[in-house]
């Protein structure tokens, strides 16, 4: 039995030897099929072969406004190109050069356009991108589109291509919101690495550049077969690139649009809040510039105009710019001193026109007083004394915390670049940035909005919109849903959740009133801003900066409208402006005006 | 060591063994530097000089092991086998992440692929079960315990995720079984079962696995990801001819057709069908073939069963890593990323290697009959 055993064991090892021995008989086989059989002609594939990768990009998602209204959106291009393997000439490369020269002046008389491609970029093209078609015209115009199909259609070797181009149907419209594309600096990659890249885009500015991982698609690929020389053969798969996502934004085109006509080309900003939502309906800045201007690539000429501009068109002041915010600061000033019950509506203050504290005097902006006031006169007439009687008697903490509720000192987190969170001060701050205490002086400063605090246009509009719903401070949302490409309706994208501070009805109605008749009152700073058959609330600001003896002020206006239901809350600034009032308020009105028109026809 | 033993040793040493190995470690070498010579990035480019240090290593571990009785290297079998077990499991939550999969083990610095050490411990732990005198071959008890000794790390490395090394374990196992006597009716009822989980096995393979298999039925399915390696690889060796282009001359793998990652990796033999053509890749296989010639007479002069059936699994790991590489490399069969012996870059994989043909030498030297 042992001995049967160890016999078996034997004639299975002498199996399992055999049987290697035919599996790699079998490899050899197979290598003597391939390498000498066949060998032919995995040597022609190869010597033909090379095969070339080529990357194709996507379709760009588009953007929407909250109506639907497209805002940026893709349009064809056409571009004329030569397929070189097909009108190649025999012989040196200088006679297929040659040739191609030929052809593009013969082109160019026939259709009409001049010629764009020198001898070296042809030259170029074929050292680089010799499997590539030569585009020797791109985007071209209907006129010659029609020359085209008239006369050179269906010649071999020439073609028209057609690549998908960016477009601002709207123009200059919320370009700094928007954004613009630039052509993308493609980096090879290792794992698909391609030989060739189409032009692609990316997004550089504003929400095409926030944006850019989900508006940018799939890129497609094609394999190209090149042959010894180096000319396209043929193409041997392709992969259809994908389509990116759209993108749907809480901007609304009408209000966005008024917007930007009632702020013209002075350097301004304003910020259009919706109390109820959170939701951004315009946000503007001007000068503004037009983003079509930078496909497929800005000239060097526009962007010395753009850059060099002194009123700096393509900072975007809503979020980018931080200016004192002057008396439109008060209201907060106000909510705090009630909240805090330091003082009752009713307290009253005397102006005379002039405070002193120390050796120090501090002017109101009437030189003759206000006289008495309580706290809805003071923001009626928007009273400096008031405020800074007030502010001593309440301290510097409490406006400190109340301006740091409604988001005053940090960014607000909307998704656009280059925010800026404005510059709240405290002791701390004084301590840190000036190595000094603070002082009766600085609360007294902070209590008319100036001094270090600076705002942005957006923060103000937060706060406008604070007191128009009451005090619920909200993260502006700007973007509101996103929609992967061919689906019929948005994912919504939700706001932040806002915070909701439990203020007294009689701190609200009190604030809310003396705003209301800064606009609507004989004595109203804001009165400029009146418009026919609306009740709205406001507040003015003119806010010094720069050095002192210069005078130089910004114009500032936050409002809330309707008074009882507020719909819109709105915060602008002229920059340079003459004051609040006379500057500001009128354009409020304007703005008011014509959205309260576009609900009634629409 | 006394001079004596040393000389017995040498003297009883299997020389054709030891000169196919060193053989196909120096064109090894020659073609990884072929394959990446023209890569002037530091890490890639000195990759022919790691492999001699690799080389070296191995070579120390396979005369070591060479000189040690292998009974008393089976006496540790279970040591070793619990050693690697903890060591694979080690890796699971310690192990090194590259491109999603957790196979590597920092130990000084220096990647350990406790994987591969997994076969040898393998081999070891199932010869030695399978090996006692007393082991009835004909129940099923102990069929199952010698299925469940090698399905433990089967499943650690199955999870880490190197299906094609976990594979390996299996034709191992199944070869010392067979070997080893089990009864026919066995191996048809494995195969049978094993015919029967194939689909559920399917089920189980992530998408990157499923999509190579897909790919090798189909190359045009995804000319651009899995199936270029394919197409490349086979265009490297169709195009190498009956002489080849000459040494360093390949174009498929210079030009970059062949990614330069894998081509002193797991398509070294394509490099090779390539610059030597159908002579030298037959002259390669010719040499494997000696190995498996060489194990097998091992096996067959091997003073004991335990020895037998270590030689017949050492004997049936290269024969399985030989055959699905070159098979893969000529597109015989998907990629499974299973490295050539002794040829492929890579210091774990040459190391255990090694270890195996030291076992294997051990064996021979210590034979009892011619």
């Amino acid at each position: 039995m042992a001995r049967n055993s160890l016999d078996r064991e034997y004639i299975r090892i002498r199996v399992l030897a055999l049987m290697m021995c035919v599996a790699l008989g079998f490899i050899s086989l197979m290598l003597w099929r391939i390498q000498v059989r066949h060998g032919h002609q995995y040597q022609r594939d190869e010597l033909r072969q090379s095969v070339r990768r080529v990357r194709i990009p996507g379709m760009r998602g588009r953007i929407f406004d909250t109506q639907g209204q497209v805002l940026a959106d893709n349009r064809p291009s056409f571009n004329i190109v030569i397929f070189l393997e097909e009108v190649r000439q025999p012989g040196t490369w200088t006679r297929t050069i040659n040739h191609l020269e030929d052809m593009l002046d013969e082109l160019s008389e026939t259709l009409g356009v001049e010629r764009e491609l020198t001898r070296e970029a042809i030259q170029s093209h074929i050292r680089r991108r010799l499997p590539m078609p030569l585009v020797a015209w791109r985007d071209v115009d209907e006129t010659t589109l029609a020359r085209w199909a008239e006369q050179v259609a269906g010649r071999p070797g020439i073609d028209i291509y057609t690549e998908a181009v960016r477009v601002y149907p709207q123009g200059a419209l919320a370009a700094h919101t928007l954004g613009y594309v630039g052509r993308a600096d493609l980096v090879h990659d290792d794992i698909e690495p391609f030989h060739y890249y189409m032009p692609e885009m990316e997004g550089r500015a504003g929400l095409e550049r926030r944006f850019d991982a989900e508006m940018r698609a799939t890129a497609g690929a094609r394999l190209v077969r090149v042959d010894a020389v180096g000319y396209r053969h043929g193409d041997i798969a392709v992969r259809e690139a994908g389509a990116g996502q759209d993108i749907r934004l809480t901007i609304n085109h009408h209000v966005q649009a008024t917007v930007e006509a009632a702020l013209g080309d002075e350097p301004s900003a304003a910020v259009v809040m919706d109390p109820r939502s959170g939701d951004i309906l315009a946000i503007a800045s001007a000068p503004g510039f037009d983003p079509n201007n930078f496909i497929p690539a800005i000239t060097t000429e526009e962007w010395r105009l753009l850059s060099g501009d002194e009123r700096n068109p393509l900072l975007n002041r809503a979020v980018a710019g931080a200016f004192a915010p002057g008396s439109i600061f008060k209201p907060v000033v106000a909510v705090a001193a009630l909240e805090n019950r330091v003082v009752s509506p009713q307290t009253i203050y005397d102006c005379s026109g002039i405070f002193h504290l120390g050796r120090a005097s501090f002017r109101c902006w009437a030189r003759q007083g206000h006289g008495p006031l309580n706290m809805r006169q003071s923001l009626e007439r928007s009273c400096n004394v008031y405020y800074y009687r007030l502010s001593l008697v309440m301290g510097y903490d409490s406006i400190y915390h109340m301006a740091s509720t409604m988001g005053l000192g940090r960014r607000t987190g909307i998704t656009l670049d280059h925010e800026v969170s404005g510059v709240l001060p405290n002791d701390a701050w004084k301590r840190r940035v000036f190595n000094d205490a603070w002082r009766d002086g600085d609360t007294v400063n902070l209590s008319i909005g100036q001094g270090p605090i600076t705002v942005t246009p957006l923060q103000m509009a937060v706060v406008a919109a604070t007191l128009a719903s009451g005090g619920t401070v909200f993260s502006p949302r700007l973007v509101s849903g996103i929609r992967p490409f061919g689906e019929g309706s948005f994912t919504s994208i939700p706001p932040e959740p806002p915070l909701i501070m439990p203020w007294t009805a009689e701190t609200l109605s009190t604030v809310r009133g003396g705003m209301r008749d800064a606009v609507m009152g004989d004595r109203g700073t804001a009165r400029l801003g009146r418009v026919p058959g609306l009740i709205y609330a406001g507040k003015t600001g003119t806010a010094q900066f720069g050095p002192r003896d210069a005078g130089r002020t910004h114009a500032w206006m936050i409002a809330f409208a309707p008074y009882d239901q507020p719909r819109y809350a709105i915060a602008l600034i002229v920059q340079d402006g003459v004051s609040g009032g006379q500057t500001a308020a009128p354009k409020i009105g304007q703005i008011f005006q014509e959205l309260l028109a576009g609900e009634e026809s629409s | 060591m006394k001079w004596a033993t040393i000389r017995w040793h040498l003297r009883r040493s299997d020389w054709l063994l030891t000169g196919a190995i060193l053989a196909l470690m120096v064109i090894g070498i020659l073609f990884i530097y072929s394959a990446s010579f023209q890569r002037a990035d530091m890490p890639v480019g000195k990759m022919y000089q790691r492999q001699i240090i690799w080389a070296l290593v191995g070579i120390a571990g396979y005369v070591t092991l060479a000189m040690t009785d292998y009974r008393r290297l089976a006496e540790y079998a279970w040591w070793i086998y619990s050693v690697v077990l903890v060591l694979l499991i080690l890796v699971l939550f310690i192990g090194h992440q590259v491109h999603g999969a957790t196979r590597w083990l920092n130990v000084f610095n220096i990647q350990l692929q406790p994987a591969e050490l997994a076969k040898i411990a393998v081999i070891l732990a199932v010869s030695r079960y399978w090996a006692r005198p007393d082991r009835d071959m004909s129940s099923l008890a102990s069929l199952v315990t010698a299925l469940i000794i090698a399905g433990g790390p089967f499943l650690l490395i199955a999870r880490q995720p190197d299906l094609g090394t976990a594979a390996t374990l299996l034709p191992i196992t199944l070869f010392i079984l067979f070997a080893g006597g089990i009864r026919m009716k066995f191996i048809l009822v494995l195969f049978l079962i094993g015919l029967m989980l194939a689909p559920i096995g399917w089920l189980g393979l992530g998408n990157y696995q499923k999509e190579r298999i897909l790919v090798f039925l189909d190359s045009s399915r995804d000319p651009f990801g899995a199936g270029w390696n394919k197409i490349q690889s086979q265009i490297a060796v169709g195009s190498g001819g009956l002489t080849g282009k000459g040494y360093l001359q390949g174009t498929q793998n210079i030009l970059g057709f062949l990614p330069r990652t894998v081509a002193p990796t797991d398509f070294i033999y394509s490099v090779i069908a390539e610059e030597k053509g159908f002579v030298g890749a037959t002259a390669v296989l010719t040499l494997y073939g000696i190995i498996l010639l060489c194990g097998t007479r091992a096996a067959l002069v091997a003073p004991d069963k335990m020895g037998r059936l270590m030689a017949v699994g050492i004997t049936g790991m290269i024969f399985f890593h030989v055959f699905v590489n070159t098979a893969m490399t000529i597109g015989l069969m998907p990629i499974t990323g299973l490295p050539l012996p002794l040829m492929s870059y890579g210091g774990s994989f040459m190391v255990s290697m090694m270890l195996g043909f030291g076992i294997l030498q051990s064996i021979s030297i210590r034979r009892i009959r011619r």
